[in-house]
C-alpha cells in the first residue's frame, strides 16, 4: 500500500512539526524584529516606531555608547574562571561521595538544595551574607583579618565580579558533583581493578582511567553551564546591577539596560547580532574541539 | 572496594563537613532570617537562638499580603507553561524515539541550542510584541514565551523516557490491530507515565525559577514570586525580612519538587542525556 508507506515515513516528520514550528515562530520573530530594527534609529521613549533609517549607526554605537567590549571581557571572564571552578570542585566532591562511606547517601540528596534555588533567590542570600555592614561573611572575615573592601565585596570593582562567579560555584558546583558522581558510577569497576593489580597509583588511575572515561559527561555538562554562565542576567541583576561602574556588566546585562531601562531598541537590537553571533562561533568552536573525534 | 584507614575516613568526613556547611549554611542562615525580627536583621555576632518572628509574613502575604498574589501568579505561570509544553513535546519525543529518520541528531542539537540561548536576545522583541497584540502584561504572554525552554526541554527529557519503554509491547498492541496512534496512547502514555510526571516536575521548576521572562513581560498584578522579591529594593530602605519571608516562600515549591524526584534530578538536570 504506497499511500500507508508514504504516511509512515512522513509521519515522524508531522509528529515534530507542531513543537519545530511553534518554536521557529518563536525564534525567528525575534531575529527578524532585531535585524529590521537594527538599522533604524528607535527609542521607545520618544516614539512608539521606529524613527529613521540610520545605516550601520547602531552597530557603532555598540561600542561607542555602551561598554560592550568591557561586558564581553567579563562574559567570557566569568564563564571560563566558573566553569573551570565548577567543574573541578565538583570532580573533588564527587569523588569524595565515591567513598561510600556511611551518610553519603543522604548528604548527596541535601547537596543539590543550592541548585534547586532560583538564580535571584541565590542572588538575595548571598546579598545578605555580603552585606558590608552586619553581613556573616565580612565579619567573619574580618575576624581572621581577612581584608574586606569597605563598600563590601559586591561594591567594590576588584572584586563584584569574582562575587557573581562565587555565587554562580555556589549555586551550580553541586549539580557537577552529583552528576558527575553519577558518571563514577557508571564506570565499570573491573576496568580499575585490572589497573590497580598492574600497581597504577590513584592519581595516575584518576588521570588515565576515570577522566577519560568520565569525557562524554563532562563536555556535555560543561557546554551547558558554560552558556549558562555566558547568559548570566539574573545573578548580576540581584547582586551587582553590572556595578560598581561597568566592573561586572556582562552581555547579556547590557542588553537589558539599553533595551528596557533606556529602551533604545535600535541599537538593542544591532547588540542582539553580535551577541548571536558571538554564541554561535562559541558554541560551534566547542564542538568542532570536542566532537571532532567520533570515539571518546 | 578498598578498606580505608581511619585516618583517611576522619578526613574524608571532614572535607564532606566543609563541603555541608558552605553549600547549605547560607540558606538555612536566610531562612533563620525569614523569623527574625527586622530590628535583629544585622545583629552582630550572629544570634543561633531567638524567638521566633512570624510578621514578615505576615506582612508579605497577609496583611497587607502585597506578595499573595504574586504567589498565584507563579503557580499560574508555571502551571500553564507546562501544560501547554506537554502536547508539543510528547509528539515530538515520540517522533525521535520511535522512528528511524534522517536528521534526527540535527534535530536534537537544535532543541538544545535552544536551551543554551541567551533569553535576553528574545525578551526585547516579545516586550514590544506583546504590547502590539494587546498581551502586554498578560499570563498568556509569560507561558507562550516561556516554551522557548520548556518545550526543547521537555523533548529532551521526555526522549529519554520513551527510549526505555520496549518496542516488543508497542508491537505486540499492533499485532492485535491496533494502530500507531491507540498503541501510543494504550502502551506508550501508561508506560512512560513516570516520565512524563517527572518530565512535567523539572519543567514547572524551571518555569517557577524564570525571571528574565516575568520581569520584561509581566505587569503587577501579574507578575511572579521570584520578580516579586526583587521589588522591595525598589521602595526606600531594603527590608530584609520582607525579602527572606517571601524569597523562603519562593524556594519552597522547587525544593520539596526536588525532593520528591529523588534519582530522577541528575537525568532532569541533564535533560535525559545522564541517566543516573
Amino acid at each position: 500500500m504506497p499511500n500507508r508507506y508514504t504516511f509512515q515515513r512522513r509521519l515522524p516528520y508531522l509528529l515534530l512539526a507542531p513543537s519545530v514550528i511553534v518554536l521557529l515562530a518563536l525564534i525567528l520573530y525575534p531575529l527578524a524584529f532585531a535585524l529590521r530594527n537594527s538599522f533604524w534609529f528607535w527609542n521607545l521613549q520618544t516614539s512608539p516606531m521606529p524613527l529613521y533609517h540610520s545605516g550601520w549607526d547602531n552597530y557603532r554605537m555598540v561600542f561607542q555608547v555602551t561598554p560592550f567590549a568591557v561586558a564581553l571581557k567579563n562574559t567570557l571572564l566569568l564563564s571560563f574562571l566558573g566553569t573551570f571552578a565548577q567543574f573541578w570542585l565538583g570532580m573533588g566532591i564527587a569523588l569524595l561521595l565515591h567513598t561510600h562511606l556511611r551518610g553519603m547517601g543522604l548528604m548527596r540528596a541535601a547537596l543539590i538544595m543550592p541548585t534547586t534555588l532560583a538564580p535571584v533567590v541565590a542572588g538575595f542570600l548571598f546579598r545578605y551574607l555580603l552585606e558590608p555592614k552586619g553581613g556573616l561573611l565580612p565579619w567573619l572575615l574580618e575576624g581572621i583579618g581577612f581584608p574586606v573592601p569597605p563598600q563590601g565585596f559586591l561594591g567594590n570593582a576588584n572584586t563584584a565580579l569574582f562575587s557573581i562567579g562565587l555565587v554562580d560555584t555556589w549555586q551550580w558546583t553541586p549539580f557537577f558533583a552529583i552528576v558527575l558522581y553519577a558518571g563514577l558510577l557508571s564506570i565499570n569497576e573491573e576496568i580499575k581493578e585490572a589497573a590497580e593489580v598492574d600497581g597504577a597509583a590513584p592519581w595516575r588511575m584518576f588521570w588515565s582511567i576515570t577522566l577519560p572515561l568520565l569525557r562524554p559527561i563532562a563536555a556535555f555538562l560543561v557546554m551547558i553551564r558554560f552558556m549558562q554562565l555566558f547568559n548570566s542576567f539574573d545573578l548580576v541583576f540581584v547582586l551587582t546591577s553590572g556595578g560598581p561602574g561597568t566592573a561586572s556588566r556582562t552581555l547579556s546585562f547590557n542588553l537589558y539596560r539599553e533595551g528596557l531601562v533606556n529602551y533604545n531598541i535600535g541599537l538593542t537590537a544591532a547588540m542582539t547580532w553580535l551577541v548571536v553571533i558571538i554564541v554561535s562561533v562559541i558554541i560551534n568552536l566547542y564542538l568542532f574541539f570536542i566532537y571532532r573525534k567520533r570515539e571518546w | 572496594m578498598r578498606r580505608r584507614s581511619r585516618r583517611d575516613k576522619v578526613t574524608i568526613y571532614a572535607l564532606m563537613a566543609l563541603v555541608m556547611l558552605f553549600f547549605l549554611g547560607p540558606i538555612f542562615w536566610f531562612i533563620l532570617l525569614a523569623f527574625r525580627h527586622p530590628s535583629e536583621a544585622y545583629t552582630l555576632p550572629p544570634q543561633l537562638f531567638f524567638e521566633p518572628y512570624l510578621g514578615n509574613f505576615g506582612d508579605t502575604f497577609v496583611d497587607p499580603g502585597n506578595n499573595a498574589p504574586q504567589l498565584l501568579s507563579s503557580v499560574i505561570v508555571s502551571t500553564g507553561a507546562t501544560l501547554l509544553s506537554l502536547p508539543f513535546a510528547l509528539a515530538a519525543a515520540y517522533a525521535l524515539s520511535r522512528f528511524a529518520m534522517r536528521g534526527k541528531e540535527f534535530i536534537m542539537n537544535w532543541y538544545i541550542s535552544l536551551l543554551i540561548a541567551p533569553p535576553i536576545v528574545f525578551v526585547i522583541p516579545y516586550f514590544i510584541l506583546m504590547s502590539r497584540i494587546g498581551w502586554a502584561g498578560a499570563y498568556q504572554a509569560m507561558i507562550v514565551t516561556l516554551q522557548t525552554l520548556a518545550i526543547p526541554f521537555s523533548v529532551w527529557l521526555l526522549k529519554s523516557f520513551m527510549d526505555e519503554v520496549p518496542l516488543d509491547l508497542e508491537e505486540a498492541a499492533w499485532v492485535d490491530g491496533a494502530g500507531r496512534f491507540a498503541a501510543f496512547i494504550r502502551i506508550i502514555i501508561p508506560l512512560a507515565l513516570p516520565g512524563i510526571i517527572v518530565t512535567s516536575m523539572f519543567t514547572f521548576v524551571f518555569s517557577w525559577n524564570n525571571v528574565i521572562f516575568p520581569l520584561a513581560l509581566s505587569k503587577q498584578s501579574t507578575t511572579t514570586l521570584p520578580v516579586g522579591t526583587i521589588s522591595f529594593f525598589a521602595s526606600t530602605g531594603v527590608y530584609w525580612g520582607h525579602i527572606a519571608a517571601t524569597a523562603v516562600v519562593a524556594m519552597l515549591p522547587p525544593m520539596i519538587i526536588f525532593l520528591l524526584l529523588g534519582r530522577y534530578v541528575v537525568r532532569g538536570l541533564t535533560f535525559g542525556a545522564v541517566k543516573g
